[in-house]
This record gives structure tokens, sequence and C-alpha cells, in this order.
């Protein structure tokens, strides 16, 4: 067996291992847990980077290694390096939990990771369970014990349901066909696809990625999650976690094959049903995170549409839009930390000043939601761009157009936001914020990439062509 | 086989539902708790009917990895319980309503 396969999961398995001892021993100090992070959780950047172009598979061909996981892998070591990275502060969880947090996001990490890679239905549900369920207690570690211990019952009484109706699609399925190797499903699966046990089969076992992503009749979690949990965890759930969500919803979507009548028909309401009720209820809210999660609900359902086309140019579209989602979702969520100052979700209205408070974050913001609504000279407007076109080249015009006014109706929203971080006089504080160098560097980093992607996105669209290659 | 496949599906069909159904009516969190187990162990039981019918090795091995995934998932739930029971001194799933917003 070949190990050098396997080498970013193991060392992600080694940092998991460091945090364990940490969290046993009492004499750490939290700075130099905060350090140990990140400078792991950088080396993981590094070692995904290096095994980029690995090809193979493992233990018994449940476990394939190719450009598609390793991408993915790539991107989920970047996201949790950029989540450790605004932890520094970290004032909603307690300060003798610090490890146990770190420990948690590196295992939920290691599990999206195998999940990207895993090509057995055992395999699957086993590595969304293990990141599921560390994201359960990540959710449970605020501060607020009253908010923690709801938000997290919550949480992990509808996750708990969504994975069990999975788990029964998983044994229909298999009750039909004799493997459960998606390689010998894949061959199979399209030709009976029309058979009602095979699409209520498919279908029950999308539902565990669609709650994972946050699609219509899984998404009542999300709002009260984000709101809910710490600043930090809520930007873990809703950035590194989707990716690896949208890795799997691709898979699992390219088993179906082209030819299902039925299932796309599901697919393509669902679709429509989330974008449309997303944006709709993000109007309404007050709260910045429950905005931002509504505006997440929003993505997935672009993200679906992209998923749905079943061709190359719709799965490219989907994996660029994975980036998308990190890199602005990511932005946005480093304002809301900056400014919450006790670690409390902040509202709208406390955004005021804002381009006085600090001109770099609000700029940042700007940038991002920008993104968000896809406006073109960032990222965002790319990632909508593949997408809407992979989907016209489908010949499904009513649903590009459906998803176009929701853009408009998006921008309604993003606007206001941005309304009252510009435009609003602020009533109290006009202090500026106190912003540590270090994420000085990352938020303009992170401005130069997101318009720098916008502008010659051709090598990211390169790779995630070569990547969706791997899938057929 | 001698129960065919088809009676097992059924059972197994039966049994998702009435987890479904215990999950979603009953008010005491270790009830929904419970339901969601049920659940899992009718995924379990198509599996084996499934592996039966296939005459394979594998449906029976993911059949036993539910069940200690069932483990673990039921000990974070009675975990979160407990320091639901903590905080309020009732399990009764109304406590989630009134607590946020």
């Amino acid at each position: 067996m070949n190990w050098t396969l396997f080498q970013p999961e193991l060392y992600y398995f080694m940092v998991v291992m460091v945090f364990l001892t940490v969290s046993m021993l009492n004499s750490v100090s939290v700075k130099t847990n905060y350090y140990t992070a990140l400078i792991s959780a950088v080396i993981g950047v590094a070692v995904c980077t290096m095994s980029l172009r690995v090809n193979g598979t493992l233990f018994y061909n449940t476990y394939r290694v190719d450009l598609y996981s390793q991408l993915f892998k790539l991107m989920l070591a970047v996201g949790m390096f950029l989540v450790i990275s605004v932890c520094n502060k970290l004032k909603s969880v307690d300060d003798s939990r610090h490890p146990e947090f770190y420990l948690l996001v590196a295992t939920a990490t290691l599990a999206m990771m195998m999940l990207t890679s895993a090509v057995h239905l055992l395999t699957i549900y086993i590595c969304l369970e293990l990141s599921s369920y560390s994201l359960y207690i990540l959710v449970f570690l605020r501060k607020d014990q009253e908010t923690g211990v709801n938000t997290a019952l919550k949480y992990f009484l509808t996750g708990a349901s969504a994975s069990a109706v999975m788990l029964f699609g998983f044994a229909l399925v298999y009750g039909k066909f004799p493997s459960i190797y998606l390689a010998d499903l894949v061959e199979s699966i399209p030709r009976f696809i029309d058979q009602p046990s095979v699409s209520i089969g498919m279908l029950l076992m999308l539902c565990g990625f669609f709650f994972k992503l946050g699609v219509f009749p899984f998404h009542f979690w999300l709002p009260d999650t984000y709101e809910g949990s710490a600043n930090e965890t809520t930007t873990f759930i809703a950035t590194v976690s989707k990716v690896a969500a949208i890795a799997i919803m691709i898979r699992m979507v390219a088993l179906i094959g082209g030819n299902s009548v039925y299932l796309i028909k599901v697919l393509i309401g669902i679709s429509v049903i989330t974008m449309t009720l997303g944006n709709l209820c993000a109007i309404a809210q007050q709260d910045l995170k429950r905005l931002l999660a509504y505006s997440s609900i929003a993505h997935a359902g672009y993200v679906l549409l992209g998923i749905l086309c079943m061709s190359p140019n719709g799965y490219t579209g989907a994996v660029f839009y994975a980036v998308t989602i990190l890199l602005l979702k990511f932005t946005c969520f480093m304002v809301v930390i900056s400014i919450s100052k006790k670690g409390e979700s902040p509202s709208v209205d406390q955004l005021a000043g804002l381009h006085r408070r600090s001109p770099l974050l609000a700029l940042a913001l700007m940038l991002a939601l920008f993104g968000l609504a896809g406006i073109p000279p960032t990222i965002g407007f790319s990632g909508k761009l593949l997408i809407f076109t992979a989907a016209m080249n489908n010949g499904y015009f009513l649903l590009v157009f459906i998803a176009m006014v929701n853009v408009v109706i998006s921008l309604y929203y993003y606007l206001l936001v941005l309304k009252a971080a510009y435009l609003k006089e602020p009533v109290d504080d006009i202090q500026p914020l106190h912003v540590p160098f270090p994420q000085k560097v990352l938020t303009t980093a992170l401005i130069i990439t997101i318009v720098t992607i916008g502008i010659f996105p051709t090598y990211l669209i390169d790779l995630a062509d070569a990547a969706v290659k791997y899938l057929m | 086989m001698i129960v065919p496949y088809g009676h097992v599906i059924v059972l197994a069909g039966i049994i998702f539902l009435l987890g479904l159904l215990c999950a979603v009516t009953r008010r005491n969190l270790i009830m929904i708790v419970l339901g969601i187990e049920i659940m899992l162990n009718a995924g379990a039981l198509a599996f084996i009917g499934a592996s039966l019918r296939w005459q394979q090795m594998g449906g029976q091995a993911v059949a036993l990895f539910i069940l200690a995934i069932a483990a673990a998932e039921v000990s974070i739930g009675l975990a979160l319980i407990v320091s639901v029971y903590r905080k309020y001194g009732t399990i009764h799933v109304d406590i989630l309503e009134k607590s946020t917003r």
C-alpha cells in the first residue's frame, strides 16, 4: 500500500492527536494553543499542495485519491487555515475549552477531507457522520451555555434524522444493485434510474447531503445554528463544511448520469425553491449572521443549479463556486468577528460607520458582498457566469431566468448591509476598530485574490475542468 | 434465503416510518433520540436483507458499522440532553422554542 497517497489525512490525523494530548494537559496557554493551531494549519496547506497531483486508490478501492479529491482537500486545508487565523481572540469560547475547539476543527476537517475521497457508501457514511459529530460539539462549545446547548441540540436532532434518512436510502440502493462501490453503481444506476425504488433510494440518499449544504427541505437548521453558535464556529460551518458538502454532492449526483427524467425534475424544483426562499427570507433579517445564513441557503440553490446540469461544464461551475463561497463567505464572517465586541452575534446596524472605523474591512466587506451578488470584477461573477452558462447550454432557460431574478433580489439585501456599513451614522462609538497587523495582511490578500481571480479566472477554471474529468 | 427480500424491505420500511413518527411526534428529548435510533436500525435491517439477497458479506459489515455509529451518536445526544437537564431541570422539547430569539 502506498502511504504517500494518504499524506494529507495522516498529517491532519497527527494534528488531531496533538490537540487531543493538549486538551488533556491543563497548562498550555491560550496563545500557545493558537499559534500551534495556526502553524499546523499552514503546514497542512503545504502538505495538501504537495500532494495535489497524486493518483491512486487505497483500502480495497474504497478510497480514491485523484485530482478532484486533492483539489477539494486543498480548498478544505485553506479554509481551515483561514478559520483558524481569525480565532486569535475566540471570545465566545471559554479559555479552557480552546484546545477542544482546535481538536474538533481539525477532526471535522480530517473527516471532510476523507469525505471528498470516499467512493464506497460505507466510507461516505462514516466520514459524513464523523464530520457532523465534530460540528455538533463545536456548536455546543459556546461560552453562553444556554444558547450553545439549545443550538447544538437543534442541530443534532435535525442532523441525526437527516443522516438516518440517508442511510435508509443507501440500504434501498444496495437492495437493488449487488455492490456498494460507487464505481459499480455509476455503471448500473443510470440504466435503472427511472424505476421507482432506485429513484426513491437516490433521493433519500441525497437528503443527507442536502442537509449538509442547507438545501430546501433541510434548511431549517441553518439560520438557528449560524446565529446560536460562536462566530468562529459559524465561519467554519459556512465555509469549510459547505465546500465538503459541494464535493460530495457532485460525486453523488454524477452517479445518476444524464438520462433521468423524474429525479431531474425534483432537483430543479428543489433548486428553484431553495434560492427563492433563501433570498426572500434574507430580506427581513436584522441579525447579520442570520442574513448570511439565508444567503448561504440561496447560494446552495445556485450550486445545485450547476450540479443538476449533470454535464462536465456544470460540475466545473460548481467546483469553481465552492472556491467562491469559501473566499467570499469567509471575508464576510471575518468582518462579523471583528465588529463583535464580546463574541455576540452582531446586528446589521452594528456595522454603522465601518468605513470610518476601519476602511480596509469595509472595502473587503463591499467586495465580498458584491461577489456574493455576482457583480463583475469579483470572483463571484465568474462563478455565477460558469453555472448559468452551463444551465443555458443544457436548455434550462426558464431556470436561468428565475436564478437571475433571484440575483436581483439578493442585490437588495446585500446593498442594505453595505448601506449600513458606508452610509449610516453610528450612534455612539466612533473610535477606530483595532485591526491587528496580520489581519490587515490577510484582508489585503483576500481582496487581491477576490479581484484577481475575478479578472483572470482561467487557471482556476482549467484546474476545475481537469479535476471534474476524474468523475466520469 | 427463506424469507423473500420484499418482505424484509417492507418490514424495514415500517420500522423506519415508526421511528420517523416517534422522532416527529414525541415531545420528550430522549424519545426523539430513540426514534432516530430506530430509523438507523431500520437501515441496518434493510442492509442485512440486501446482503442476504446478493449473498455478500458487505451489507452485514455495514450493519456492524451502523451499530457502532449509532452508539457514538446516542452518546453525543445523551450528553446534550444531560446538559439540557442540568440547565433547565426538564427534558421537554418546549425549552428549545422559548430560548432563541
